[in-house]
């Protein structure tokens, strides 16, 4: 069954700070309002407003040290704004418990730079780990059964007995994948999750984001990765020095695109 | 209206059995993995932990002789020994005898003769050699007197000691400080046993709380997976406290084990002398003392390692 996407129908509007603040359809999976996250002194992140759609994938784009990882750090809720609300699949980031993060990290996946793949299980044994640890309800049998699906899915049906260092960078991210989609979370976000790959591999990374976000997820990638950036024609979110400073919808990429960001 | 009834794919107890197959593996299983890969890590924990126990059980167990020592002083401070002269006529013993017992500060007095208070001391170690050494019997008859209030000891002591019956060198067992001074020592000795085990006990949750952050750095990626998947903090959490569990639970059965040794030995050879030096210590005392520091040592374990995740661990 082919999940219904829905594209985001959104209007925009100057902030009080100038900066860009979208209006969104009702239900975004992710929202930010005002929010400000300062580390002593330096402010990360400065007042920004956004909101992504189920099956929308964006780009986090920006120099070193604008606050994209901050982002993906307040959606995961690693840490709390300073100021403002940040709300995912839901649930108040902002205001959720310690004891209650897992309750939202079970609808967020995640994917590193570095792939965070744990070396002595395999392939299939590092996607059925994360699904069972969330959950332990679930059997052997099905973790087994789902972590193939999901291997499958991203190409190495395979190469599930196969340890991490027996795999490429590219089959590397492609597991992580595998586990940050296997329990079907309604939102995925990666940071730089092609640093550490050629371009064609980065390619068919992308490639596989897009499949995600077709499905119904949404997908919110940090990266400084230009050229994919740049033709793959998604939705793209600039932050430079903690401030969203522009807003550029799917298919409006090009030298006049500042016509439609603001 | 019939209808059929469909089975669930997961009935109740297959659900348990699968809760149960994957916290054995992903809480125990993984803190026994991990705790023997991390050995090396755990050894200086182990070590501290062990003789913390050790120590908290000999401790204890001594702690224990003492306070049944100084019971036996309580009751025995109120007990008063009037000693009668070798040439004490009947008539003036059994004048004062009636006398005492017709005292209301006094709860019972009764009579020990020579042959009894001989007897007496030779079921005490070291005395036999003594009684054997004299060719005649040095021990004097004496009324033992119980005295209702411990306050009232003094007055009876200067009422008997003149009597005709009692011996003038050594009239009575009387002695005003003996008690506040037991007291004392008693209060000492808790004190500094007390004073010692927070000591080792400080030293030891230092020791295992650092080991258990070791295991902390050394399985951060992961603590992180877990924690990113949305795995709940008890289970990323569970295995360390397993493993500190572990730790205190093996220390505590070393030590245990030795404490008994030790103690069930000391009982065998001292026989009738452990009971005179250490009262109330049996058998069945050093089982109890040897399953309590097995306790403690999970208790101290797990204990150590909550407090070394409270403060290494993120969420």
């Amino acid at each position: 069954m082919r999940l219904e996407t829905r594209k985001a129908s959104q209007t925009f509007a100057l902030g009080p700070s100038g900066q860009v603040r979208p209006f969104a359809a009702e239900n975004p999976i992710v929202r930010f309002a005002g929010v400000t996250r300062a580390y002593g002194s330096r402010v990360a992140l400065d007042d920004v407003h956004l909101e992504l759609q189920p099956g929308e994938l964006a780009f986090l784009v920006g120099p070193s040290g604008a606050g994209k990882t901050t982002i993906l750090k307040l959606i995961n809720r690693e840490i709390r704004p300073t100021q403002g609300e940040v709300t995912v699949a839901g649930i108040a980031a902002h205001l959720l418990k310690g004891s209650r993060v897992a309750e939202l990290r079970r609808r967020v996946g995640v994917v590193f730079q570095d792939y965070k793949l744990l070396p002595r299980l395999t392939a299939l044994e590092n996607v059925a780990f994360a699904l069972q640890v969330a959950d332990l309800r679930i059997s052997d049998e099905e973790a087994r059964d789902r972590s193939l699906d999901a291997l499958e899915a991203v190409g190495l049906g395979d190469r599930g007995s196969a340890l991490p260092h027996q795999l490429s960078g590219g089959q590397q991210q492609r597991v992580a994948i595998a586990r940050a989609v296997v329990a079907k979370p309604p939102l995925l976000i990666a940071d730089e999750p092609t640093g550490n790959l050629d371009q064609q591999t980065a390619w068919e990374i992308m490639d596989l984001f897009s499949d995600i976000a077709a499905w119904g997820t949404a997908v919110l990638v940090a990266t400084h990765n230009v050229e994919i950036v740049t033709r793959l024609q998604r939705r793209v979110l600039t932050l430079v020095e903690g401030r969203l400073v522009r807003d550029q919808q799917a298919g409006h990429i090009g030298r006049m695109a500042w016509l439609a960001s603001s | 209206m019939a209808g059929i009834l469909l089975k669930g794919r997961f009935p109740r107890r297959r659900l348990i059995q699968v809760v149960a197959t994957n916290l054995a593996r992903h809480v125990f299983g993984s803190a026994a993995r991990n705790w023997a890969r991390n050995l090396a890590g755990t050894a200086p924990a182990l070590g501290s932990m062990t003789l913390l126990l050790l120590m908290t059980g000999l401790v204890g167990l001594s702690g224990f002789a003492l306070y049944n020592l100084e019971q036996y002083e309580a009751g025995q401070a109120s007990l008063l020994h009037i000693y009668l002269r070798d040439d004490a006529a009947y008539q003036d013993v059994d004048s004062l005898w009636d006398r005492l017992s017709n005292d209301p500060r006094v709860a019972s007095a009764t009579y020990t003769s020579k042959a009894q208070a001989l007897a007496h001391a030779q079921s005490i170690p070291g005395l036999p050699a003594l009684a054997d050494a004299s060719g005649s019997n040095p021990f004097p008859a004496s009324l033992n007197v119980q005295v209702k209030n411990i306050d009232d000891m003094g007055a009876i002591d200067g009422m008997v000691r003149y009597e005709l019956a009692v011996d003038p060198v050594t009239p009575t067992s009387y002695d005003p400080g003996a008690y506040k001074r037991i007291q004392q020592v008693v209060f000492g000795l808790a004190v500094a046993g007390i004073a010692f085990l927070c000591l080792l006990g400080f030293v030891a949750i230092t020791v295992t709380a650092n080991s258990i952050k070791a295991a902390i750095h050394a399985r951060r990626d992961e603590i992180t997976i877990m924690q990113l998947v949305g795995a709940p903090r008890w289970m990323v959490r569970g295995p360390f406290i397993v493993e500190g569990a572990i730790t205190g639970a093996l220390a505590g059965l070393v030590a245990g084990m030795v404490t008994f040794a030790l103690a069930a030995g000391a009982i065998s050879a001292g026989s009738s002398g452990f009971t005179q030096f250490a009262p109330g210590v049996t058998v069945a005392t050093v089982v109890v003392a040897a399953v309590g520091v097995l306790l403690a040592g999970v208790t101290l374990g797990s204990g150590s390692s909550l407090i070394s995740l409270g403060r290494h661990m993120e969420t």
